[in-house]
């Protein structure tokens, strides 16, 4: 459990857009291995999305230096972090993280088809990933025709169907009751116990806590806890 | 230490996958109305613009028809010097079997050949100028209108018979059955001497025709001239105005050197320039209609892009490329462009077809007017290339551009600020 994943150094964010300046995040350090499952706890505006964007190739610090999988992402310029993202990255966000248009199983194709991954792999991978999470017979369905918790289920198909090194989701119980937040749970906790999927999650949720293996707080934008969850 | 990974460049598929196409495409029907709204603005400028275009050709293909049949014919040939001094003796010379070549031409209905003199037309004890035009009557009458205009009298029969402008007579102070004689200067400088009896008095409503023309039998001005089988000028009817170009290109290069063979654009010059005058004006009609279509095409666009940010913001995130979004809204811009052009001019064919046959009834007065001068009562549309095709591909540039307009905002767009926004 020593290949680690991401490491941030030092890193500090600053949000000059509203009249004060916020500071998001002030120096904070912090790793991931391979393999572990973390959830990045605190209060509203504590800096956790800031956090998991820039771990996510999505925002920069304006201090410190962020590298995942051996890339330093300071050095990249905008397309290269979007290839990042596409290649190396899977979100799940709170809300909206499919194509309303497309089918489920469009949507888990048409990252693959962004990768450039030939039709029949992607068919047959999309076919297996939804299966894996248990709403295959939901392939043909559109976003607007799934519960909540299915669309979530098919967003995190999506993020993993590329096999990437870091699964981030932010707040993904967000608009899910406990029950199904917890069957989507023992999802991500099946994909990274028999996978080895590394996953990163930022919520307010004890739920998605008590299922991660690392809790890690923070507070004003600093790392005020770092603990292994040894229930989980 | 982590492993490090090398990002493999992206397959260039990104830009234009299928995927994106269908995503295009579904998202027009998201919103049926605005759909349906954009869809209807394209379709009907589309069709005012082809009606009326066609609508306008047909009124040059009328006034084209009446002015080149009237007298001038759509296609003439002549000796190339004779072109550029008009000096009597530059004829064209065997002219019989250059007609019979001209006839065998497919597009070429009749071919009428004239001698073309000045000369002193005399009265008892009145002299006037004139035009005197050696004529095959019955080939002209074939091919152009101006010797049907007869005030009183009738056509050339015999070979001594001539045919006066109505204002020439008048001049004179002749009438049909009255003789003339005409005096002028022939091929070899000889005196060219003719008595001709008048048959009848021409009212073309042209004033330098009527007070100037006087028609005679070829070979009688060919013979009291001294000329052989020449002549000025051959006057030629087409099948169909669109072929003359193309057959005039092909006489040119069939026919020799010394001969020029000139369509009505430049046998009518002052026509074309009418036309040309008459098209700038339709013109500016049409890209007002376009102009205020593009402007609602924008407007969707602006609506589309505004209420998807979030969703962009997400493709963005996920690592589809900018351009790749803007590409997937350039291919809704020519979903758009289809449905509402093959609606349009789908419309306007069939009003344009219709129209072909049964014609527009443009009032009494305009039917005496025609009738006057043997010229169709009805305006009919014209079809051309230009009908068919400058207001689709107009709208479509104008649907691409009004797509990027909007769209460019999408390059500044960054993931996190999108997926804020709600
Ligand atoms: N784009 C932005 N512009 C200005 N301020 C921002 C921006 N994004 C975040 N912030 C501010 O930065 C701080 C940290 O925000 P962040 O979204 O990281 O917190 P969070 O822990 O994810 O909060 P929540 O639990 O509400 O999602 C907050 O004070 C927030 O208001
Ligand atoms: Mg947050």
């Amino acid at each position: 459990m020593s290949d680690v994943v991401v490491r941030c150094s030092g890193i500090s964010r600053t949000y000059q857009e509203e009249s004060v300046p916020v500071q998001a995040l002030q120096d904070v350090d912090f790793e991931v291995c391979k393999g572990e499952f973390i959830s990045l706890a605190g209060p509203s505006g504590s800096g956790k999305s800031t956090l998991l964007n820039i771990i996510g190739g999505l925002d920069r610090p304006d201090k410190g230096d962020v590298e995942v999988a051996g890339v330093k992402l300071n050095d990249l310029n905008e397309s290269e972090l979007s290839d990042l993202r596409l290649q190396k990255m899977g979100f799940v966000f709170q809300a909206y993280n499919l194509i309303p248009v497309l089918s489920a199983r469009e949507n888990v194709e048409f990252i693959m088809q962004l990768q450039g991954v030939s039709p029949a792999e992607r068919a047959s991978r999309a076919t297996a990933v939804l299966e894996q999470l248990g709403v295959e017979g939901m392939a043909d369905r559109r976003p607007g025709e799934l519960s909540g918790g299915q669309q979530q289920r098919v967003a995190v198909a999506r993020a993993i169907v590329t096999r990437p090194v870091l699964l981030l989701a932010d707040e993904p119980s967000a608009n899910l009751d406990s029950a199904t937040t917890r069957e989507l749970l023992e999802m991500l906790r099946t994909l990274n116990e028999t996978h080895g999927v590394t996953i990163v999650a930022a919520t307010h949720d004890p739920i998605v806590m008590s299922y991660a293996r690392r809790q890690v707080n923070l507070r004003d934008g600093r790392i005020v806890e770092d603990k292994q969850n040894e229930a989980a | 230490m982590s492993e490090t990974i090398v990002l493999e460049p992206v397959a260039e598929d990104r830009a234009a996958s299928l995927l994106s196409v269908r995503i295009g495409w579904r998202n027009l029907w998201r919103n049926r109305r605005r759909t349906w709204l954009t869809t209807g603005g394209i379709a009907f400028s589309v069709l005012l613009v082809m009606f009326f275009m066609s609508m306008q050709f047909g009124q040059y293909a009328i006034m084209i028809d009446s002015a080149t049949s009237l007298m001038a014919g759509q296609v003439q040939v002549q000796s190339s010097r004779y072109l550029q001094d008009s000096r009597f003796e530059d004829t064209i010379v065997e002219a019989t079997p250059l007609i019979r070549l001209l006839q065998e031409n497919r597009h070429i209905v009749s071919v009428a050949p004239r001698v073309e003199a000045f000369a002193l037309v005399s009265a008892d004890e009145r002299s006037f100028g004139a035009q005197i035009l050696g004529i095959d009557q019955a080939a002209e009458l074939e091919t152009v209108r101006y010797v049907k205009m007869l005030k009183t009298g009738s056509n050339l029969a015999g070979p001594d018979d001539a045919v006066l402008g109505s204002v020439l007579a008048r001049n004179l102070g002749v009438a049909p059955g009255d003789e003339v004689v005409v005096l002028g200067s022939g091929k070899e400088g000889g005196i060219a001497a003719l008595v001709l009896t008048v048959v009848g008095l021409l009212e073309t409503g042209m004033a330098d025709l009527d007070r100037s023309l006087l028609l005679a039998p070829l070979s009688t001005v060919q013979a009291g001239f001294g000329l052989g089988d020449e002549v000025h000028t051959l006057v030629v009817r087409m099948d169909d105005l669109s072929s003359s170009d193309r057959v005039v290109t092909q006489l040119t290069e069939q026919l020799p050197d010394a001969l020029t063979v000139r369509a009505w654009q430049e046998i009518l010059p002052e026509l074309k320039q009418a036309i040309a005058v008459d098209k700038i004006g339709g013109q500016i009609m049409y890209w007002i209609i376009m102009v205020l279509v593009m402007f609602s095409v924008v407007n969707s666009f602006i609506m589309t892009v505004f209420e998807r940010t979030r969703e962009f913001g997400m493709m963005l995130a996920i690592g589809m490329r900018p351009r790749a979004i803007v590409a997937m809204l350039q291919w809704e811009a020519l979903f758009l462009w289809v449905i509402g052009t093959a609606i349009g001019a789908g419309l306007a064919s069939l009003l344009i077809i219709w129209l072909h046959d049964v014609g527009i009834y443009m009032g009494e007065q305009m039917e005496d007017y025609a009738k006057q001068f043997y010229m169709p009562a009805r305006l009919y549309p014209g079809f051309s290339r230009e009908v068919l095709t400058v207001a689709p591909l107009a709208m479509l540039v104008g649907t691409q551009v009004a797509a990027l307009i909007p769209s460019l905002r999408i390059r500044r767009l960054r993931p996190i600020v999108a997926l804020r926004t709600t």
